[in-house]
């Protein structure tokens, strides 16, 4: 049976699309079937993220409207045969598509996968409702930001609303260094307030904008960043194993850490 | 010793803590949701506790020390209901809560607005079947009311998960939906949403006829009453004592409104941007971060407990305060209660002491 993860947040930017595109990928390297689904009708950018904006051909809209099959409109990924894209319409609103039909399209995805990810778009409203229609488990993802918190709060209820009563947390972006300081919500202060289960920390990382940028997920970089060390943990999470959580609080700012910063950083 | 706070750069007052001493701000959270202002600060008597027990608690009392720092050109405030406020002026952003004299509110019929109030999704124990009651669709006029499907089943959804622990696998349900309008699809989502819990919609209760032709061709059991009857009610219920308390275990997320006519325990958090309405009191076993307005329909006697009271806002009967811009250190347990002054707050421990003195609830009004 698949598991239906909707990635959700409320507020945009806070890296929903990010973390889908990347827990995808790294549970497709564990040899797992994923397709992941793209529920942000008319501002996709799932494809962007994994590389695949050249290979669209078809997209959900179209399959709902008969125009073409399934499989037609799912989207290989050349580097890991495991994952698929089931890519949004670009050219159609969020209305194009009713909860309905999302769940017509995810009943035929089940028993396919191992894992259909859901990638929500922000906001509460109409692709929201589509987008969680057929989820039976959420993942939050928020940044230490009182507005994200509270979208993220909201968006918990609407989920448990709607029945999904296995919701985790993935608390991204963090500046370990402004928590030390006292300049940024700690973890704890987010886990307490949304009272849901952590699943992960994503630390602050500029490797994700490049990693954006070139179309390849952090969870494909020969050598992980910490970002990606992060999603790797998390994608094992999701698998049931037993991680203990990395400590992202800074290092103490030293010459053995600038050096071996030095050392480490590339040279282009 | 109470404070009376004369002028402030915002039209809602702060409520005070007694038996704490806020001047300066040590630290001040970064994380409280609370609107604070710069530079406005002010300090009241830190051993009010201990006057209060000495003194009677509403006589005439000089103003105490207070320091505002900011603009002189303020408005007065308006939520407090003393009398000795130099004027009761409207809040123009609360123009719903608008401050009435004390001898207004003395005698107690509240106004009962029943129409743009509680209209939520309400359980109620009778004997062996459990009975859902929907709210009436005829304040769909009103600005306030009128629930669209979506909300009202996601409200039904709340309920259900914060009260599943109360009733057996299996209880019947019998379905009030009053002058709702319900199509086969609804009342097919309401038993899939109660079947999720155990329980089964076994009967529908209705005045409409459309409602009821559904109702019988998705096999339920029905009742069918004439209009005029649920009118008339409602207009009984008015007079009638609060309801049953409502429990609830859930977490009030951001977004979530709990209203009730009676007195609300909520075990568990009431997080920003949730808010929690009842006509009786308010008891938060958790974190009360959001609002909560007790005695909505007047009563100003109502009470707000909560186990960490750091709430956007707080409202009893007429009144309405918001939190204090410097959060103290450490919460205790502590219980919000009206007095003429406005909303103060006491801790939980001191709570008995302070209400013994005020002997009858609404003693301070007739002052």
């Amino acid at each position: 049976m698949s598991r239906v993860i909707v990635i959700a947040s409320g507020k945009g930017g806070v890296g929903k699309t990010t973390t889908t595109a990347n827990l995808g990928m790294a549970l497709a390297k564990r040899g797992r079937k994923v397709v992941v689904v793209d529920a942000d009708f008319g501002l996709r950018n799932l494809d962007l993220l994994l590389g695949l904006e050249g290979r669209i051909v078809y997209t959900a809209v179209e399959v709902l409207a008969g125009e073409c099959r399934l499989e037609q409109a799912l989207v290989r990924d050349k580097r890991q045969n495991n994952l698929a894209l089931l890519p949004a319409a670009q050219n159609r609103m969020k209305d194009a598509v009713t909860p309905d039909q999302m769940k017509q399209l995810i009943g035929a995805l089940t028993g396919k996968f191992h894992y259909i990810l859901v990638d929500c778009p922000a906001g509460i409203e109409h692709g929201f409702q589509n987008a969680i229609a057929a989820a039976k488990e959420a993942i939050i993802v928020t940044t230490p930001e009182i507005a994200a918190v509270r979208d993220a709060d909201r968006v918990v209820g609407l989920l448990e609303a709607n029945g999904v009563r296995r919701i985790r947390l993935i608390v991204n972006r963090l500046k370990p260094a402004m928590v030390a300081a006292n300049e940024m919500m700690s973890v704890e202060d987010v886990r307490e307030l949304l009272a849901v289960s952590l699943i992960g920390v994503v630390p602050d990382d500029e490797q994700a904008i490049v990693s954006t940028n070139r179309g390849k997920p952090l969870v494909l970089a020969e050598e992980l960043s910490p970002a990606g060390r992060a999603f790797d943990n998390i994608t094992r999470r999701l698998e049931g194993e037993k991680i203990p959580f990395i400590d992202w609080s800074a290092p103490p700012d030293n010459f053995f850490t600038r050096l071996r910063k030095i050392l480490t950083s590339k040279i282009i | 010793m109470s404070i009376l706070l004369e002028y402030s750069p915002h039209p809602i007052e702060q409520f005070t803590r007694s038996g704490e001493f806020y001047r300066h701000p040590i630290r001040r959270s970064l994380f409280s949701n609370l609107h604070t202002d710069p530079g406005s600060t002010y300090s009241i008597h830190p051993n009010l506790k201990n006057i209060h027990l000495k003194e009677p608690p509403f006589s005439p009392h000089p103003t105490l020390e207070l320091d505002i720092i900011s603009s002189v050109q303020a408005p007065q405030f308006c939520m407090t209901t003393d009398s000795s406020a130099s004027s009761e002026s409207t809040a123009p952003k609360e123009p719903s809560l608008e401050a009435r004299s004390p001898e207004e509110q003395t005698p107690d019929p509240p106004e009962v607005k029943t129409l743009d109030r509680h209209l939520q999704v309400r359980f109620k124990s009778d004997g062996e079947r459990l009975l859902l009651l929907l709210p009436p669709e005829t304040a769909k006029q009103d600005s306030a009311g009128g629930l669209t499907w979506t909300e009202l089943s996601q409200q039904l959804q709340h309920r259900l998960n914060g009260g599943d622990r109360f009733w057996q696998p299996n209880t019947t349900v019998h379905l009030m939906a009053v002058d709702r309008l319900l199509d086969q699809r609804q009342l097919q989502e309401i038993a899939e949403i109660l079947n999720r819990e155990q329980l089964q919609l076994d009967r529908v209760t209705t005045c409409r006829r459309q409602t009821a032709v559904a109702a019988v061709t998705a096999g339920y059991s029905v009742e069918q009453q004439s209009r005029q009857e649920t009118l008339q009610q409602a207009v009984q219920n008015q007079a009638q004592a609060l309801t049953e308390p409502l429990y609830l275990q859930t977490t009030v997320r951001s977004g979530v409104e709990i209203r009730h006519p009676g007195t609300i325990a909520i075990v568990g958090d009431v997080n920003p941007g949730g808010s929690v309405i009842a006509d009786g009191d308010i008891l938060v076993w958790g974190r009360l971060r959001g609002l909560a307005h007790a005695g909505a329909a007047g009563n100003s006697g109502c009470m707000i407990m909560a186990l960490q009271m750091e709430p956007t806002q707080l409202r009893i009967a007429q009144a309405v305060a918001r939190a204090p811009a410097n959060p103290p250190s450490q919460y205790y347990p502590e219980v919000a209660y009206e007095t003429p002054q406005g909303i103060r707050i006491t801790r939980a421990s001191d709570f008995s002491k302070t209400q013994m003195l005020l002997g009858s609830k609404r003693a301070g009004h007739n002052l």
